[in-house]
């Protein structure tokens, strides 16, 4: 089974296509055959980064059965061992695919035969975005080291974190879950997962030790990108530190991507970035992020859907 | 899961082993401060503003707890009742009273300080407001404020370089004594304070800061 790597960012502009193509096209240099699918469903332009100027046929394709299987919406990117699952047409909007479909996608996306398959995914915390980011354990967060940008970055970690707790529950159980957590923390407190957690530990201790397990084994990393001179470069190893301590996932810091005027020039040009200017600090930066990930990842990446 | 913070004891709360020394706690405070202060990156968006204000006591708390000796051997035997005989040897670590303010002094020394100390003398010496200030029975906040922007320097830089919470600085300013910590710990924020603007001698000024405080009330 493919290594899957789902990016999402909260924010949009953090860098999540930059870093999908980039990935994609560092692992496909090396000889992996790897797979972009953009699943930015309401504001699909991953093929521009990888010099797909018209795609011809896009994943709401599949959605709309136009395409029997997944496997057909696939593009040829100019890139050797690189490939392409363009998103979605203007005219369509699947922005909230339903529960069914993903389903479907997911499944499809699993029986692909690919060495790697990145998933760039839109901003915010729709379902879409938090389903998909949770296909692997080997989500990746990126953000920038702005305020606004990591606030948007924990929104979704905090939200990818209900989701996941949602899954273990059954329609009447979260109810009843529900109407615990008002007892315990009454109506008007935030009711964030962290607060949560600890009354599903006291009151459905069961469930508590499955969604222990079910996240300790997931392995997710954060980027920071167009990380400035002036900038606190320890940044990412605090915000995963404090990540750990008061939400208690577990996020490896992956590392930091230079802010380089050279990734606007080249998007504009349409040309990737790495081949245009491989020489610049933030080339260098995805070449080590690359290893580090690589390296980092186990072999095998479980669906947990399937 | 991790525990609430509120329910971790100090040495959890900051990070460090149980037989950590000053310098170590004194590191961990730092950190954590620039982890949970109201203008942090990392903290910020993620807290209201109660529960940080929650978080930043309690680290205040951790803090002054364990870098005094007494009170830290006492705090060990609560969290630890069995470990009492061992807490002698726990202590060695901490023998010398330690100056829990003087944080930054690498930093302070560096030749780039050097010039700007040298620079921040030349001003001292050229104000006469400062002068008359300094030479005040009675300093208030309002007075040390008005040295601070003689000599230009903003309020974030002394922040930054003595590691005291800026709502504090702001508090110490203002003379606002019930918000402030402890007339210890007080004292040790004002040298600190006036020592990163090179105004001397820091600790006859910051008692008089003090004096007058205490008879204000
Ligand atoms: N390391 C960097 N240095 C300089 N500029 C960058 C860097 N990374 C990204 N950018 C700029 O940020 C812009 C947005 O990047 P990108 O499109 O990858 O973000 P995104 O997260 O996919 O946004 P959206 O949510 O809108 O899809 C790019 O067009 C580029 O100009
Ligand atoms: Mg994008």
């Amino acid at each position: 089974m493919a290594h899957i790597w789902p990016i999402g960012g909260g924010k949009g502009g953090s860098g999540k296509s930059f870093l999908a193509s980039s990935l994609g096209r560092l692992l496909a240099k090396s000889g992996k055959q790897t797979l972009l699918i953009d699943l930015d469903l309401g504001a699909a332009n991953l093929h521009t980064m990888v010099d797909v100027p018209y795609p011809e046929k896009c994943f709401s394709d599949f959605v709309t059965k136009k395409i029997p299987n997944l496997e057909n919406a696939i593009l040829e990117t100019p890139f050797p061992n690189l490939f392409l699952i363009s998103g979605a047409h203007d005219s369509l909007d699947i922005a909230n695919l339903p529960y069914e479909q993903k389903i479907k996608t997911l499944q499809a996306i699993g029986k692909l035969k690919y060495d790697y398959i990145i998933l760039d995914l839109g901003a915010g915390t729709a379902f879409n975005t938090i389903d998909f980011f949770l296909a692997s354990h080997n989500g990746i967060f990126i953000t920038t080291p702005e305020p606004t940008s990591i606030e948007n970055v924990y929104r979704l970690m905090r939200a990818i974190y209900l989701r996941r707790i949602r899954h273990f529950f059954s329609a009447n159980d979260f109810k009843a879950l529900g109407r615990k957590v008002k007892e315990h923390l009454g109506d008007d407190s935030r009711h964030q997962p962290e607060n949560i957690v600890p009354i599903i530990k006291k009151e459905f201790p069961e469930k508590y030790a499955l969604i222990k397990k079910d996240f300790n084994a997931f392995c997710f990393k954060l980027v920071l990108n167009q990380v400035r001179k002036q900038d606190n470069a320890a940044l990412g190893e605090q915000i995963c530190k404090f990540i750990k301590k008061h939400l208690g996932i577990n996020v490896d810091f992956a590392g930091n991507i230079s802010y380089d005027e050279h990734v606007h020039d080249a998007i504009c040009q349409r040309v990737c970035f790495l081949d245009r200017y491989p020489h610049t600090r933030a080339a260098n930066d995805l070449r080590v992020l690359n290893r580090t990930m690589s390296n980092a990842f186990g072999e095998q990446m479980m669906l947990n859907y399937l | 899961m991790e525990k609430d913070f509120d329910r971790m004891n100090y040495y959890e709360m900051l990070d460090i082993e149980r037989n950590a020394t000053a310098a170590q706690i004194r590191a961990a405070y730092n950190a954590a401060l620039q982890m949970y202060q109201p203008d942090s990156m990392v903290s910020y968006s993620f807290f209201s503003r109660d529960e940080r204000e929650k978080i930043l006591t309690l680290l205040d708390k951790a803090y002054f707890t364990l870098i005094n000796e007494a009170q830290r051997t006492r705090y060990d035997g609560e969290l630890d009742p069995s470990a009492i005989s061992e807490s002698g040897e726990k202590s060695a670590a901490v023998k010398k009273p330690v100056n829990i303010f003087e944080i930054n002094r690498q930093q302070l020394n560096s030749p780039a300080r050097k010039i700007q100390n040298a620079e921040l003398k030349a001003k001292i010496a050229q104000n006469p407001l400062i002068q008359e200030i300094m030479a005040r029975q009675e300093i208030s906040g309002a007075d040390l404020k008005a040295m601070r922007t003689g000599l230009g320097v903003a309020i974030e830089k002394i922040q930054q370089e003595t590691k005291i919470r800026l709502d504090y600085l702001h508090d110490i300013e203002e003379g606002k004594t019930d918000k402030l910590p402890a007339a210890v710990f007080l004292k040790g924020f004002v040298r600190a304070y006036l020592k990163s603007l090179c105004i001397e001698p820091a600790d006859a000024i910051s008692v008089r800061y003090i004096d007058a405080l205490q008879r204000k009330n």
